[in-house]
């Protein structure tokens, strides 16, 4: 049964349209983020499903029920805010027993639905703290036992994780899943940050523009990009122009300027027509010798070389064109350095055409 | 060089103080005076000024119908503030916020007996007495700038994100009024109020025109009073004023962390 469905929402705003006919739906226990880039209409998205902000047309249900105009405080909706917004003049325990305070719910319920979501958050025997005594991860812990105390039907996050530093960062995103998980509760995230998108959701939906891009799995996100746009924000890309010059079911030709061609793969594509190839950059291979197994292969000088940890980066001219390829950081790769001659190459399957 | 410098400030910042409260400390000093005329050398120290306060009747029912108009004037005065500043801090609110501000200030421009006088023209020209609501009126006009600027500033600190928790949580807007918003401004309102207190409560200009025997405000009868003599009498009153505000301010600063003057 799907539980929470938008219909051709749409927001306007003076002069912009913030949503543009929206359409999804987030299954019963799915964990779904909303991804793109700030001004794609995420938020406001967001802010629609929670009732802050009103949808100029389409529907909203939730579970059966059309919720398109009910206000905020009947929708039981758990929301998880940016900067938290605890209650600074209430303490932990009381913050997250607001909801069912709000309820008119038994004072000994109460007391016991706060120890639940304190344990559920690991917080526990912190409920008589004010938040400023908190660190921002406690705070963060504390926004989120608040929103789940009132067994919401879903659970809003709106970048959750912004504020917190790398490490805390990651610790969360396992934090949060599991607990989304152990209470089997459906769930939106809103975030800029791929990774925390690919990490955490079991569907992502791309935004760009106040559109929907694609809403699939992270696997099929990354690897399959349905938009150019997708292809193009999702990981680090090469990104090259030209014109169309064979198209069919088996592949398609690439010409770009200067002659050079590219085997790929593309739909939609027609002959003569203007179009763009995504490459990822960890896709493209660097070596002293030919690659003969690749189509699209290139003699090229390295220019440039990023050290990243993990891997290494390094900016490569060819004839006509300039490529990054991303490279692990391990004894089985190759090293090179700025000055040194060798090939570049990537099969037919890792060069994304998209019309444009 | 440097400490020359240090100093000069230091001398200009002493200057500064005497300046400011030099008038003040020599108000404080003249009440205790046994001299009965003002001012004179000083021939000792004496409480009887203080005593002699008692002893005149329309000096305490003054300070009563003050502190009466003073509170009405400053709770309806700090009421229109939060509506008005809380309508101009809003996320997402009407445009055109930094002239309506302007507009909401305005009365500090107008000389405060020509605000006295306008309100006792409006009511003639609509048949009813002035009375003591219109002299409540009068103060509220011209204090609820001050509560604007004080409610706008607490406002301005305040993440209007904890109403929309609230909200989500099941809390309609007056519960979110009543359980966050007006908790986490109660500085600025509490402020706003004692301010807006003390300043109607030492008005005189404003009540030029619109008190009777009955509802004379304490500066009308201090008015009064030097008008016929100058004794130290009126300096012990004006001590206990300056005590009574002066405490008030110190009060809010420790208990409330409100800085009236900073």
């Amino acid at each position: 049964m799907p539980e929470l469905v938008l219909s051709h929402i749409t927001r306007r705003f003076s002069g912009h349209t913030a949503v543009d006919d929206l359409s999804l739906t987030v299954r019963d226990g799915e964990f779904v983020c909303l991804l793109g880039p700030s001004g794609c209409g995420k938020t406001t998205t967001l802010r629609i499903i929670a009732g802050f902000e009103r949808a100029d047309a389409g529907r909203l249900t939730l579970d059966g029920t059309d919720i398109t105009h009910a206000p905020p405080e009947k929708r039981d909706i758990g929301l998880v805010f940016q900067s938290y917004a605890l209650f600074p003049h209430k303490t932990v325990a009381e913050n997250i027993g607001f909801g069912l305070k709000m309820r008119r719910r038994p004072r000994a319920e109460i007391a016991r639905a706060v120890e639940e979501a304190l344990a559920l958050v690991r917080l526990d025997g912190l409920g008589g703290r004010y938040p400023r005594a908190l660190s921002g991860g406690q705070q963060q812990r504390v926004a989120l036992a608040r929103a789940l105390a009132i067994r919401p039907r879903l659970l809003l996050m709106d970048e959750p994780l912004s504020n917190l530093d790398a490490q805390l960062r990651e610790e969360m995103r396992v934090e949060i899943r599991r607990i989304q998980q152990q209470l089997g509760i459906t769930a939106i995230l809103v975030t800029h940050d791929q990774s925390e998108a690919l990490a955490m959701a079991d569907r992502v939906a791309v935004m760009a523009h106040g559109r929907l891009q694609q809403m699939a799995e992270p696997a099929a996100i990354y690897e399959a990009p349905a938009t150019a746009f997708v292809g193009g924000f999702i990981g680090q890309v090469n990104t090259l122009e030209g014109q169309v010059e064979q198209a069919g079911a088996e592949g398609a030709v690439l010409s770009l300027p200067g002659g050079t061609r590219l085997a790929g793969q593309g739909e939609g594509l027609s002959a003569g027509s203007a179009a763009r190839a995504l490459v990822k950059q960890e896709r493209l291979t660097l070596s002293r010798t030919e690659p003969a197994g690749l189509p699209n292969r290139f003699p090229c000088r390295v220019t440039e070389r990023t050290y990243l940890g993990g891997s290494i980066a390094y900016r490569c001219e060819a004839a006509n064109l300039s490529l990054t390829a991303l490279l692990p950081n391990h004894p089985l790769f190759e090293r090179f350095s700025p000055g040194d001659e060798g090939w570049i190459g990537f099969s037919a399957a890792d060069c994304a055409i998209f019309p444009c | 060089m440097k400490q020359l410098c240090k100093a000069a400030g230091g001398l200009y910042l002493a200057l500064l103080y005497l300046f400011v409260a030099g008038p003040l400390l020599f108000v404080i000093a003249t009440s205790f005076n046994p001299a009965t005329s003002f001012p004179a050398p000083f021939e000792g120290l004496t409480l009887s000024w203080y005593t002699a306060i008692l002893a005149r009747p329309e000096f305490l029912s003054g300070a009563g119908v003050s502190a009466l108009v003073a509170a009405l004037a400053s709770a309806l005065a700090v009421m229109v503030a939060f509506l008005a500043a809380y309508a101009l801090s809003r996320p997402g609110g009407a445009g055109g916020r930094g002239a309506m501000a302007t507009l909401l200030a305005s009365p500090l421009l107008v000389p405060q007996v020509v605000l006295s006088l306008a309100m006792l023209q409006l009511a003639s020209a609509w048949g009813v007495g002035t009375g003591f609501w219109g002299l409540v009126a009068a103060h509220a006009v011209y204090v609820m700038p001050f509560a604007l600027r004080l409610v706008l500033t607490g406002l301005a600190r305040f993440d209007f994100a904890v109403e929309e928790a609230c909200r989500s949580l099941g809390g309609g807007w007056w519960a979110t009024w009543r359980e966050v918003t007006l908790p986490l401004l109660r500085p600025s309102l509490v402020a706003g109020f004692t301010f807006c207190f003390i300043l109607s409560f030492v008005n005189l200009p404003l009540s030029l025109f619109l008190t009777s025997p009955s509802t004379a405000t304490l500066p009308i009868v201090m008015f009064a009073y030097i008008e016929s003599r100058i004794d130290p009498m009126i300096a012990a009153v004006a001590s206990v004023i300056v005590l009574v505000a002066g405490l008030a301010t110190i009060l809010l600063d420790r208990y409330l962390h409100v800085r009236l003057v900073d």
